[in-house]
């Protein structure tokens, strides 16, 4: 008898040991993006994969805290549209009545960056009383934005380094491309900026020539001549209904190749428009955020062939299973949302490795742990392979994959990676 | 690029195709304006609402999508007598101001419940079959088959109302109203009855407007409300306040107009252009092309 209770206490002692505690505490996040609007399936996406994402950190045992208890993971999301003010509001509400650790969102760069603004820019800097809370975005992707606030980090593409070599390796395999012509939605901050700031500068630095002459200013390098480019190119707004006039002048440039920078709802209107002129091009390239099933849905006839370079396909095995979760949950997974995932596992990473308690009365002082060990990660493991921390802008160097409309599906078509 | 005359008459041909919607809008605000001498801002409104409502019921009920285009309508229609219950009916026909906040109120309820059932996004529309894809070349000129269709069933619809107005008992009973009210109770005419019939018809044309609207696009979303008021309205006092006729003309001029500005200044000022036109009618003809005269103080 007495052995048995003995072998019971070393049994119960042994299970102690190799099981951590479940601790009482549970580590909350915040996500925000836009669940309304010509964006919502941007925000629904981000949602479910971020959903996703937690239930498998607490299925695998939660995350561990500083005293080696484990605790349990829990989100909260919330709806910011697409608009600046109400992107602001949803951030002040989170860091200033949850107890949410960090943010990840927002869906919109317009929104982003208006709301990055109310951050505190530098920490430790006394005079400015911005948001202190730490913000891991996933989608909003327009060049730069990360270091408008040394408490926002981004994990979202590299639209520069991802054009520059799409355009190199077009310019190879493609060599009877040779004029360009486009156009973009110019009420949309991502759209127009990634338009005329990086993706025309990428293609000229790769040969390819405007098709009514070179743009004034346009040299190849990023930023330069941005205006002209956008007063050279025939554009239209995000509530904009009929494209006539647009991909009539598209067809009449006679380009090889169009470069279509709109969101999904007005890249199918404006691709109908433009294949019921029968005016399509030997070869379409689009924005990353139009490598989405949205734009499958919307058009996938008219879309057909269109090039597009993104950080997620489901060409991995962990791909493929965040593609397959986000569809269980109601979503689905591309450039923008797959990074929730991953956001939420570097949250994960970064939480076990400053050592957090949970503690509500720690929260300001566990927000900024979380913040430096956000500065001080120089490499993350991403769904698509190794990504890179850009540290001192707070940004990421994603690999990725060129996708292509293909019946109905975006297919591979090379990987750089 | 250069603008060539070719550029110019297509424009101008691809914006009267379009401005066939905004002259649908233009006749419905119209017909109520000259029935009531008010404006129902929420017309538009109630007009995609339609629209949404029958895509709905097709979906729901697994129909025919193309029943879509008959259910748009007839929900359109509803909304209307709704419309005017809540905003026209029991407000004294004094308080113009009174209906007009009412309306614009049921604008922004009307838009916020499509907003929150739909959360904002937009929702695929059956297009118009063969039309849809159809693109029709005269000699260097480029037609649009779902527009021209548009338009074609634009003008059959504006032409019925016409003949319903002057050669129906509903329609003499209408003008009655409009012209002099307390005559036509004295005639024996219930004006309550023929204002909502005047909205139910209203709320047709802009189901049926809606409808149309979408299909065009390939999808229906909120964003289409705001913009569809805006011209819909401008049609009307460009075409002249209770003027049938000028709301067909103003609405196909409209769609020419912004269509042809947008090719000569570009889409952030197209609408700068179509505003700038709405105010030389108001200062110079305020009447508009058609309407009755309207004397300045």
């Amino acid at each position: 008898m007495r052995n048995s209770i003995i072998s019971w206490k070393y049994f119960l002692a042994a299970y102690l040991i190799a099981v951590p505690a479940m601790s009482e505490t549970t580590i909350n996040i915040a996500g925000w993006g836009a669940k309304s609007g010509p964006l919502r399936s941007f925000g629904v996406n981000s949602q479910a994969i971020i959903d996703a994402a937690i239930t498998r950190v607490n299925e695998n045992g939660g995350v561990t805290l500083e005293d080696g208890t484990k605790a349990m993971m829990a989100v909260e999301y919330y709806d910011s549209g697409c608009n600046a003010e109400q992107g602001i509001a949803v951030a002040r509400k989170v860091a200033s009545e949850t107890n949410a650790l960090i943010g990840i969102g927002p869906t919109c760069s317009g929104v982003a960056a208006a709301s990055f603004g109310v951050f505190q820019k530098k920490v430790d800097d006394a005079s400015d009383t911005g948001l202190q809370m730490a913000l891991l975005t996933d989608t909003a992707v327009r060049n730069g934005l990360a270091k408008i606030s040394q408490w926002t980090f981004r994990n979202t593409p590299n639209e520069p380094d991802m054009y520059d070599k799409l355009f190199a390796w077009v310019a190879e395999n493609r060599p009877e491309i040779k004029t360009i012509y486009g156009g973009t939605e110019t009420d949309q901050g991502h759209s127009a900026g990634t338009y005329s700031k990086v993706i025309v500068q990428a293609a000229v630095r790769h040969g390819f020539e405007w098709v009514n002459g070179p743009i004034e200013g346009v040299n190849g390098t990023i930023v330069e001549g941005f205006k002209n480019v956008l007063s050279s190119s025939s554009n239209w707004l995000m509530a904009d209904t009929n494209f006539s006039v647009q991909a009539r002048a598209f067809k009449k440039s006679g380009a090889d190749m169009f470069i279509v920078s709109s969101h999904p709802f007005t890249t199918c209107g404006f691709l109908k428009e433009l294949y019921r002129q029968k005016g399509m091009p030997k070869m379409l390239v689009g924005l990353t955020s139009s490598s989405s099933a949205e734009t499958m849905k919307g058009c996938s006839k008219q879309v057909e062939g269109m090039i597009i370079p993104t950080s997620f396909a489901p060409i991995t095995d962990a791909a493929k299973e965040v593609a397959a979760l986000a569809e269980a949950n109601g979503g689905a997974a591309d450039l923008h949302s797959a990074a929730a995932w991953e956001n939420v596992m570097i949250i994960k990473q970064v939480i076990e490795s400053v050592g957090i308690t949970g503690d509500p009365a720690n929260l300001q002082d566990e927000r900024r742990k979380i913040r430096d060990g956000l500065e001080a990660l120089e490499t993350t493991e991403g769904l698509l392979g190794t990504v890179s921390r850009v540290q001192d802008e707070g940004e990421a160097l994603k690999p990725y994959v060129f996708v292509q409309a293909q019946s109905g599906n975006w297919e591979v078509i090379h990987d750089p990676r | 690029m250069v603008i060539t005359s070719v550029d110019v008459i297509q424009s101008i041909i691809d914006g009267i195709l379009y401005g066939s919607i905004y002259a649908l809008i233009g006749v419905g605000f119209t017909l109520i304006f000259g029935a009531m001498q008010k404006l129902n801002m929420a017309y538009a409104a109630s007009s995609i609402a339609g629209a949404y409502c029958g895509l709905g019921i097709s979906a729901v009920l697994s129909l025919n999508l193309l029943v879509t285009f008959f259910l748009g309508p007839l929900v359109g229609g509803l909304i209307g007598i709704l419309v005017y219950l809540v905003c026209f009916r029991f407000i004294p026909s004094r308080e113009h101001l009174g209906s007009l906040m009412a309306s614009i109120g049921a604008l922004f309820l009307i838009d916020e419940i499509i907003v929150h059932e739909t959360d904002g996004s937009p929702l695929n529309f059956p297009e118009l079959g063969i039309f849809s894809e159809a693109y029709f070349l005269v000699g260097e000129f480029g037609f649009r088959g779902d527009l021209i269709f548009v338009l074609i069933v634009s003008l059959l619809a504006m032409t019925s109302i016409i003949l319903m107005l002057y050669r129906t008992k509903y329609g003499l009973a209408a003008r009655a109203v409009s012209q002099q009210m307390n005559a036509a109770i004295l005639c024996g005419i219930n004006p309550h009855k023929v204002n909502a019939s005047t909205f139910f018809l209203a709320g047709v044309l802009g189901g049926l407007a809606g409808c149309l609207a979408a299909a065009a696009v390939g999808v229906i979303s909120p964003l289409l409300i705001l913009p569809l008021t805006i011209k819909g309205l401008i049609a009307t006092v460009i075409g002249g306040l209770g003027s049938i006729k000028g709301a067909i003309i103003a609405g196909l001029l409209l769609g020419g107009f912004e269509s042809l500005f947008l090719l000569v200044r570009g889409v952030n000022e197209r609408d700068i252009y179509v505003f700038l036109l709405l105010f030389l009618f108001l200062v110079f003809k305020p009447n508009g092309m058609f309407g009755s005269i309207i004397d300045r103080d």
